[in-house]
Formats: C-alpha cells, structure tokens, sequence
C-alpha cells in the first residue's frame, strides 16, 4: 500500500481515537474502499499515483472522516476543532431539560431569590456553551430528576396536604378556617408528622440547590479543559502537522 | 450547480442509506458508488462520511454487518437491512413522499392571492 494512503488513514484514525480492536476493523474497511476505489479508478485509465490521489480527495478531510467515526456522545466533547458540532447535535434536548428543570426549581422554592438563582445558572451555561461547548446531556438529565423529585414533593407538601388540612378545617367550623388550620396544620410542630415537617423545609433551601450545579458546572469545565489539552497533545504526539 | 447544504441533507443521509440497502446486502464502496449514481452527482457527498453513518444505522441494528471474504482476498465488511430497518425505511419513505408532494404543490404554485373584499358600500 502506498505511503500517501496509510497516512491518510493514520489521520483519519487519530481522530477517531477507538481502541485497538476497533480501530483495526475501522481501518481494515476504509482500506478496502480505498483500494477498491484506486482498482477502478486505474481501470479508467488513471495513473497509480492520480489514483491514489483521486481516491484520497474523494473519501474526504481526514478530520471530518475521523471524528465522525469517534464514539458518540461522549460526556465530554474534547474535539480540537469544531467543537460547536458536537454540542449542537445534544444541545436543544439538554437545554430542554436543564430549562424545565430550572422552572420547576423556581417555581417550587417560593420564586424570589431561586429565581435569580435560575437565571444566574442559564447565564452561567450560555458562558460555558460559548467558552467550550461540551455535551451536557448527562448533566441536564441528573439535573431534570432532582427537578422532578423537588417537584413531587412540592406537590406532596403543598397539594395534598392544603386539601387535607382544608378538608379538617371545613369539618371543625367552616366560619373559622384560618384559626383551624393554625392549631391542626400538619405542619405545626404539635401536630405535623416528623416526615411532613422535613418536606416542608426543602423549599427554602430551594436556592442552595444551584450551588451544587454551579459546582458541577465548574467541575466539567475544568475536565473539559484539561481533557482538551490532553488530546491537543495526543493529536501533537502521533502526527505533529495536524495541529500546526 | 447547484448543491445540496449541509443542513438540507443532516439527518437524510440514513434514509438514503437504508434505501440503497433496501436491494441486498452490500459494501461501503459499493454503497458510496450506487449513491453517488443514484444521485446523479448532486450529492457530493465525501465517500468517507457514509461509514459514521453506517455504524450509527449499525448500532441502531437498523442494518447488520458480517466480514467475508471478497473477490481480491481481501476481507469486507457487508451490511444488510434488519427487520427494523425496512420498517424505518418504510415509515421515512413515506414521510418523504408525502413531504415531496406538499412542497411540489406549494412551491410550483403560482395561483394569486384573492384580493381583498371590499365592504359594501364603503369607498376609497
């Protein structure tokens, strides 16, 4: 095999970066095409070398080839170039998610100061998108869960419980409902379950919620940039003209 | 000539895939070529581009994939059509085709707007 080829095809498999098994089936096929493709070419009257290099042009960048052929959706993109791709291809849905979850946290912590929380946080990820741009599918679908479980028990504290507790108050004396549900709320702590009591306080620390997130905002950013940096100098190691 | 953009085509590729497929099984050159053919050149599509689509449809298990042996000795990778993906193909077609008429019919349309109904009695 000519030289030009089997450095085309270590191109197209540094950036796809698949482990060894994977990566010789890769090769094993896009070699085969490769050469199929010079056979016919020559037969068309080509010379070996127009070929091959017919055959190189029409197969396409190395780079696109390559990072087309990297597993997906991987939880970090760490690609060296076109790094937006890959964040667009997960993007609406994560941000989706991440946005449902935000509303429902502010709509559950008695809004005010959550809500500019909320808002801090879809700043903060605009920035990250721009900064990077890595996927963020992972984080938003843990995001959604803690919304929906912040949102159950809203419902639970706030839904069940106001029926429950009007539902007594109607039976005591409906002309005094107010004075009712001071003295057999079942969040007072006389007469409240110890579990109710619990739920009840999670919506004020409803802001704090966020400083995990930003924690975890921060945490993939720096793995992002570190893991960059790593494949920057892979990409360096095994062919030095990629990256000049 | 006219080309197809990148975005027009994101997302087609897998159908177009599956419907070269729909024939029997075959192999990434030859996929690359019927495509090429089939589209007439408007495609241009980098022939190396099909194989992370291919692998995508593998992992889907919309096409299956077996190495054998070929003609030159050499060992090739063949996909064929699963099941599922000749359900897909079947529902994309479909869309497609459905999609094709509305487009026909709204684009090639040059009929006028009626104007607008003037109140009776009222004047300009």
């Amino acid at each position: 095999m000519s030289r030009a080829l089997q450095k085309y095809l270590d191109r197209v498999m540094i950036y796809a970066n698949r482990n060894e098994k994977e990566a010789a089936q890769i090769r094993a096929e896009l070699e085969d095409h490769l050469l199929k493709k010079i056979d016919d070419l020559r037969t068309q009257g080509l010379s070996r070398e127009d070929a091959i290099y017919q055959a190189i042009e029409d197969h396409g960048n190395p780079r696109t080839v390559g990072y087309g052929l990297r597993k997906r959706f991987p939880l970090l993109d760490v690609r060296t170039h076109g790094t937006a791709r890959g964040f667009i291809a997960v993007g609406p849905k994560a941000i989706g998610i991440i946005a449902i979850g935000g509303v429902a946290g502010g709509v559950f912590s008695y809004g005010g100061i959550s809500f500019g929380f909320m808002s801090l946080g879809l700043l903060s990820l605009g920035l990250i998108y721009s900064i990077g741009a890595f996927s963020l599918a992972p984080l938003g679908i843990a995001f959604g869960a803690i919304a929906l479980g912040i949102m159950a028990m809203g419902l639970l504290s706030f839904g069940v419980t106001a029926i429950g507790v009007l539902a007594i108050s109607l039976i005591c004396d409906p002309f005094y409902i107010s004075d009712c549900m001071r003295t057999i709320s079942w969040f007072t702590p006389e007469t409240a379950p110890h579990f109710l009591l619990q739920i009840k306080s999670i919506p004020s620390v409803m802001g704090w919620t966020w400083f995990p997130f930003y924690i975890s905002c921060i945490v993939l950013l720096t793995a992002k940039l570190i893991l960059s940096r790593k494949e920057y100098r892979r990409i360096k190691q095994a062919d030095p003209s990629l990256v000049e | 000539m006219v080309r197809l953009r990148k975005q027009t085509l994101d997302g087609n590729v897998e159908t177009l895939l599956l419907a070269i497929l729909e024939a029997g099984p075959s192999y990434g050159y030859a996929i690359a070529k019927e495509l090429n053919q089939r589209s007439q050149g408007i495609l241009q599509l980098g022939e190396g581009t099909i194989y992370p689509v291919l692998h995508r449809l593998e992992e889907k298990k919309l096409i299956s994939a077996k190495w054998r042996l070929a003609e030159n000795g050499r060992q090739r990778k063949y996909y064929r059509l699963t099941a599922r993906g000749r359900k897909a193909l079947l529902m994309n077609r479909q869309q497609w085709q459905m999609l094709a008429v509305v487009m026909r019919r709204v684009l090639n349309s040059t009929k006028k707007l009626s104007p607008k109904p003037r109140l009776k009695g009222a004047t300009i």
